[in-house]
């Protein structure tokens, strides 16, 4: 009696497992072609480490890359069934971050603001809520967002190269206002907290920075003049580097 | 600022711990601001948590007398109908209380992004209704038989409430009730009820032989139990080895060496072999 009952409960659990693992082959495969994207998109961005002056463009090249990102985004949102984004979530975590982390930094690149997160999920395709569907997760937004800041770090530094001196100023300031919003998140002791740790250096380097910069003379460095126009100091840097 | 963080913390008394975020924020600066949401968000995602580790926590305790008073039973005592009724009626207040307080958290939510929170609980749950139905001799449940008794009827026109049960816990469960069956073999053996050794020992073949025959899970707990699994099973084979081969008596004494590795007295054990014999 009990031994039939054995087999039918395993034979269905075997069934159920082949099922899952049919999808999550599927859901492997889309994400491999987002993240196609999002490698290009990240190259194309490589440009502003080398040519202030191709940086619209390379805000360009990258935003039509966002659009193949949001297709596939689309298309995953299909295939992962109602209810069971947590699931299968861990096959798109990473990408997610890294897509975030560019979008961020394009929108700073051209305007020179922290990206909002529904504007990140309008980039994407993804909802912001959970209730609405397949949707970016909070966790990956910050997480997104940490990374971008190492990214401007490393921006600073060869901003200044360029010859671009105002630049690691405005990211000073960018990145101070970010590391107080962080401050007011109680982190639990997981991967966000880890992360969040690293901020400090990456301030550290920036404020390096402004303070070689500063200390030369090469920087007027106002406190009073606190919202300078991005458009309006990137179009200065083209005349100086023109 | 101070007196509002104050305040709060007043009104929140005994539910988030984490509440003594800044309550003022600087509304000029929108990053201050949204962060300000961002923090809220996430201190609910941790406090949600936190409350069904603590619901799952109890579960786990609970399951686990349960299985302790299933190992009460004795033909001697004639106890076995008292004890079975009353785990029974045990293992529906775990449904109708814990569970139901963890269904009421995740209410409306994703149902996988906190089963993690309360899998011990469940599996120690499972271990327990299966090991209970195996004694009382019925039919085992399978994962979708439990999920219908963790479903709970919301407040009128809301959708039913309910606890996720995935197929894998169930089977993780499942895996973790072989090993009482193992102590029900050999207590058996002590108590001298033999029939229950060979009974024991071919369900536990039977479920290893199922076990074997799955494909990869990709759970890394899974290998580990198999491996227990396979202890178990030859824990009870070799008792049902000792009673064909000694006859009932002599092998209650030569499993128990055996089985308590060496840790009894040696000089009361060969007193009660003695006993034995004569």
């Amino acid at each position: 009696m009990q031994n039939q009952m054995i087999k039918s409960i395993f034979t269905k659990f075997q069934e159920n497992l082949n099922k899952e693992q049919e999808l999550r082959e599927e859901i492997r495969l889309t994400v491999r072609e987002i993240d196609q994207s999002a490698k290009e998109a990240a190259i194309a961005l490589q440009i502003i480490h080398t040519s202030i002056t191709e940086v619209p463009q390379g805000c360009l090249r990258a935003r039509e890359l966002f659009q193949e990102c949001q297709k596939g985004y689309r298309k995953l949102a299909e295939i992962v069934p109602e209810g069971q984004y947590y699931r299968y979530s861990d096959h798109w975590h990473y990408l997610t971050q890294k897509l975030v982390s560019l979008v961020a930094l394009t929108v700073y690149l051209e305007a020179g603001f922290l990206v909002a997160r529904e504007t990140v999920g309008e980039i994407l395709g993804l909802e912001v809520t959970q209730k609405n569907g397949f949707h970016l997760e909070l966790e990956d937004y910050l997480l997104g967002i940490l990374q971008m800041v190492t990214e401007l770090a490393r921006f600073a530094v060869n901003s200044v190269t360029l010859g671009d001196y105002q630049r690691p100023v405005m990211i000073s300031r960018f990145v101070a206002d970010l590391n107080a919003g962080f401050r007011m998140l109680n982190l639990k002791n997981d991967g966000l907290r880890k992360r969040f740790d690293a901020l400090k250096y990456d301030v550290k380097k920036i404020e390096e920075i402004v303070y070689d910069v500063s200390i030369r003379g090469l920087a007027k460095v106002n406190v009073q003049a606190d919202k300078e126009d991005i458009a309006e100091v990137s179009g200065d840097t083209d005349k100086k580097t023109e | 600022m101070s007196f509002g963080g104050n305040n709060r913390r007043r009104h929140n008394k005994g539910g988030a711990k984490h509440s003594n975020a800044p309550t003022t924020v600087d509304e000029s600066n929108p990053i201050l601001v949204a962060f300000h949401g961002f923090a809220r968000e996430l201190d609910d995602k941790h406090d949600r948590y936190e409350r069904i580790v603590k619901c799952g926590r109890d579960i786990t305790i609970e399951s686990k007398r349960i299985i302790f008073l299933l190992h009460t039973i004795d033909q001697k005592k004639d106890n076995v109908q008292k004890v079975l009724a009353e785990a029974q009626q045990r293992l529906e207040k775990v449904c109708t209380m814990n569970f139901a307080e963890i269904a009421k958290e995740l209410k409306g939510l994703d149902q996988y992004q906190y089963a993690r929170a309360f899998s011990p609980g469940l599996q120690e749950f499972i271990e327990a209704l299966t090991f209970f139905e195996y004694i009382s001799g019925k039919d085992l449940s399978d994962w979708t038989s439990v999920q219908e008794s963790l479903k709970y009827k919301g407040e009128e026109e809301s959708p039913p409430m309910e606890c996720l049960v995935q197929p894998i816990e169930f089977m993780l469960g499942l895996a973790d009730m072989t090993g009482e069956v193992m102590r029900r073999c050999v207590n058996s053996l002590g108590s001298g009820e033999v029939d229950n050794c060979f009974d024991s020992c071919r369900f536990l073949q039977s479920l290893h032989a199922s076990f074997l025959g799955l494909g990869p899970t990709h759970n890394r707990e899974m290998s580990r139990k198999m491996y227990t699994l396979r202890q178990s099973v030859m824990k009870s084979e070799a008792v049902c080895y000792n009673l064909r081969v000694r006859g009932k008596e002599a092998a209650k004494w030569g499993a128990e060496e055996n089985l308590l590795d060496k840790g009894v007295d040696s000089a009361s054990a060969n007193a009660e072999i003695d006993e034995g014999f004569f």
